[in-house]
């Protein structure tokens, strides 16, 4: 049987997310235990006069390319992913698999190999979102292996997932119109400081913000939604901050990170598990030990950490910082193959500051 | 696999009604499993488990309907020459967040039927065999992809091997050496980095756990004497206590009783854990791990109790074949990697970095 949620979601992704018009070129991908929403989505795409398309991935694929490609294989492109991602009109990514740790026992080194070989294709498809020639949006299909990470049933995480995309109100597009205000407002107050300082237990780290542009995440490229975030001037970051929430990547979870910043830079990095991931991840190139992002996650129908960034990020009353490439269209200016995106759960013991007065007290905003 | 649980562990006759619990991502396993019981001549039948439904149960159910138990689980009970539960889930956490006191009440109203099972097995009655079907959600749980996670199932249960019964006889044999031993010594020391526990097994009996009863399988367990313990010991391999984690478990024991405790991580669990009855801050049960096909803790008690080279201890219930007389409503296996650390036996080093040298 069924769920009308699913339907619905991808009415939302469809409509309001990727505004498809007629004549679109739209791809659709995901794995195969996504295929509710990527059929709901095909048929919403073709009710919309749109020409959908489907990339389907299927269980343990990825694991055997991993394991028996020679390098030459590792760097093959296929000549069709280079059309598509020059020529597509819209592109719908459902993340959704069977175990969050199929890649655990790759060697770092063959995925580093093909990453690199698709990192021109991966820039044109980031440049074309950025100037608006290709729409894009990231969603979640509810599936067992993410409920197992969260902690909960299938079905509590179904409605956990759902109620973060407003699809339990009557008109979730409408609700998401009234978020995109809320934040407008929001960015519009951030956007005049100069400075952000977050000080909290182990924690008193500034910024300079000065210069750079807020963006409004409003449920366009991310679906659920619920963030403003800025690029921090690159040689700005001092202090120091403690992660209480585990820092997720790559499938793997890094515990009680601290990290020291001087001129922009980490000088010192601590985790109580996790410390050679995280200090490969900094050591990867010269921008990885940079902040590239700094966030205010705004979506207060998310309490719970489950384990996804997609999520985790958006807890409202939240902050995120992430160390590596900076998103361009927020004016930063960092480089790096990395874009890690730490959470600090600043609900609780946290003050921040804009110049100089407090702006957000134990994750309640003063203007939001 | 199918094979060796068919022909070894539950050693299948001719006639003998077979109960298979699986649950659906297991039945690949299932299927091979019917095939090698019939092959013996046995009479194999199948129920699932099923949690996903029984998440429904405890969402939507009432008093009456968590209390009900078809006639029919307690005819298969009462009839079954063996039984066979295979794990094997789609999401570890399906129940995480389910009302532990209505789980209680399921509990408590399966109990009779928990009895009639150890009544017969008590009786030799009735053969029963748990074990693992690799999934996805027990590789993502243990960090791993579902090949490699495969693997590491097989080689635990040594059907990575040509002869796989073959070697379970020759662990068997390998244990009931170090069991006859142990039958006679008095006192047992454990040495190592943050540990020096000392435990009377004084007349209590040790039992040889060679993959029958748990498949796999690869230790053997006694019942300490309950007031005996004194000491500390630190536990390093991780752990789950109903479902939550806990980490760096530290116990010091004076006169038998856990009298300070303390976990780097889980330790509210640690607490509530040690206070639920009056025995549970006892030991029920000390045991080695003696399979060296487990190289690595996963997060799975079947498997992690088992790591060749570890030991471990029990705080709570002790099992009454050993001799304990420990009763309580917990029964929590606490692991610590022996690679560093060495046993006493009456004074006399027995066990050295994860090896018995006797």
């Amino acid at each position: 049987m069924a769920d009308a949620r699913v339907e619905k979601l991808a009415k939302v992704l469809v409509h309001y997310s990727l505004h498809i018009k007629k004549g679109d070129w739209v791809r659709i991908e995901g794995s195969a235990v996504a295929q509710d929403l990527i059929r709901a989505a095909f048929i919403e795409v073709l009710k919309a006069g749109g020409n959908p398309m489907t990339r389907l991935g299927l269980p343990r694929l990825g694991h055997d390319f991993y394991t028996l490609a020679s390098p030459a294989q590792l760097k093959f492109i296929a000549p069709t992913a280079s059309l598509e991602t020059d020529q597509l009109d819209a592109s719908l990514s459902i993340w959704a698999g069977w175990n969050s740790k199929e890649f655990s026992g790759i060697d770092p080194k063959k995925m580093a190999v093909s990453q690199a070989a698709n990192k021109e294709l991966f820039d044109r498809y980031l440049k074309r979102i950025a100037s608006g020639s290709l729409k894009w949006c990231g969603t979640l299909f509810p599936n067992y292996s993410s409920a197992q990470d969260a902690e909960m049933s299938l079905s509590e995480y179904e409605d956990f997932v759902y109620r973060a995309g407003n699809l339990d109100k009557r008109d979730p597009v409408a609700e998401w119109q009234k978020v995109s205000r809320a934040q407008a407002k929001l960015v519009r107050f951030l956007g005049i400081l100069k400075t952000i300082r977050i000080v909290g237990p182990d924690t008193d780290l500034a910024f300079n913000v000065a210069g750079r542009k807020w963006i409004n995440c409003d449920g366009h490229e991310n679906f659920p939604d619920g963030e403003v975030f800025t690029g921090p001037v690159e040689n700005s970051a001092e202090g120091r901050i403690r992660y209480s929430f585990p820092a997720v990547h790559g499938g793997r979870e890094v515990e009680n990170v601290r990290l020291t910043f001087k001129n922009g830079k980490v000088v010192e990095a601590k985790a109580d598990k996790g410390q050679d991931y995280l200090n490969a991840m900094l050591d990867s190139d010269a921008g990885a030990r940079f902040v590239g992002e700094l966030a205010f996650g705004t979506n207060y129908s998310i309490k719970r950490f489950t384990k996804n960034t997609l999520f985790d990020e958006k807890i409202g009353g939240t902050m995120h910082i992430a160390v590596g490439a900076s998103l361009p269209e927020s004016g930063g200016r960092n480089k790096s193959s990395l874009h890690w995106d730490m959470v600090c759960d600043t609900r609780k013991g946290f003050t921040v500051y804009g110049d100089g007065k407090p702006i957000m007290k134990d994750g309640k905003h003063s203007r939001f | 696999m199918a094979e060796t649980i068919a022909g070894y562990s539950l050693s299948l006759k001719s006639g003998e009604q077979v109960l298979v619990l699986a649950s659906v991502p297991a039945l690949p396993l299932v299927r091979e499993f019917y095939a090698a019981a019939l092959g013996a001549g046995a009479l194999p039948f199948l129920r699932t488990f099923n949690p996903e439904l029984d998440e429904v149960l405890y969402r939507h159910g009432n008093d009456e309907q968590l209390r009900f138990v078809p006639a029919s689980d307690r005819l298969d009970i009462e009839t079954c020459a063996a039984r066979l539960a295979i794990r094997g889930d789609e999401n570890l956490a399906t129940l995480a967040g389910a009302d532990p006191a209505r789980l209680a009440i399921g509990r408590k109203a399966r109990k009779p039927l928990m009895d009639i099972f150890m009544e017969r097995k008590g009786r030799g009655e009735l053969k029963s065999c748990l074990t693992q079907y690799p999934t996805n959600a027990s590789a993502q749980e243990a960090g791993m992809s579902l090949a490699a996670y495969a693997d590491f199932v097989f080689a635990a249960c040594f059907v990575d091997q040509p002869d796989p019964i073959a070697a379970w006889k020759r662990l068997s044999a390998e244990q009931q050496r170090y069991v006859d031993f142990l039958n006679k010594v008095k006192t047992l020391r454990v040495e190592g980095p943050g540990t020096d526990l000392t435990l009377s097994v004084e007349g209590r009996r040790w039992v040889n756990s060679d993959g029958k009863a748990n498949f796999p399988s690869g230790e053997v367990f006694t019942g300490p004497v309950e007031d005996s313990a004194e000491g500390r010991i630190t536990f390093d391999v991780p752990t789950l206590f109903t479902g939550h984690p806990v980490e760096g478990i530290e116990l010091e024991f004076r006169g038998g009783r856990a009298v300070k405790a303390s976990a780097a991580r889980g330790n509210d669990m640690l607490q509530s854990a040690l206070d639920t009855d009056e025995r549970s801050r006892y030991l029920g049960e000390f045991a080695f791990g003696l399979n060296y096909g487990i190289t690595r803790p996963t997060r799975n008690i079947l498997f992690d109790e088992k790591i060749g080279g570890s030991i471990h201890t029990a705080i709570g219930a002790g099992y009454p074949e050993t001799g304990s007389t420990n009763r309580s409503g917990i029964h929590w296996d606490m692991i610590k990697d022996m690679k560093q650390g060495r046993v006493l036996a009456d004074g006399m080093s027995v066990y050295e970095n994860g090896r018995f040298i006797v």
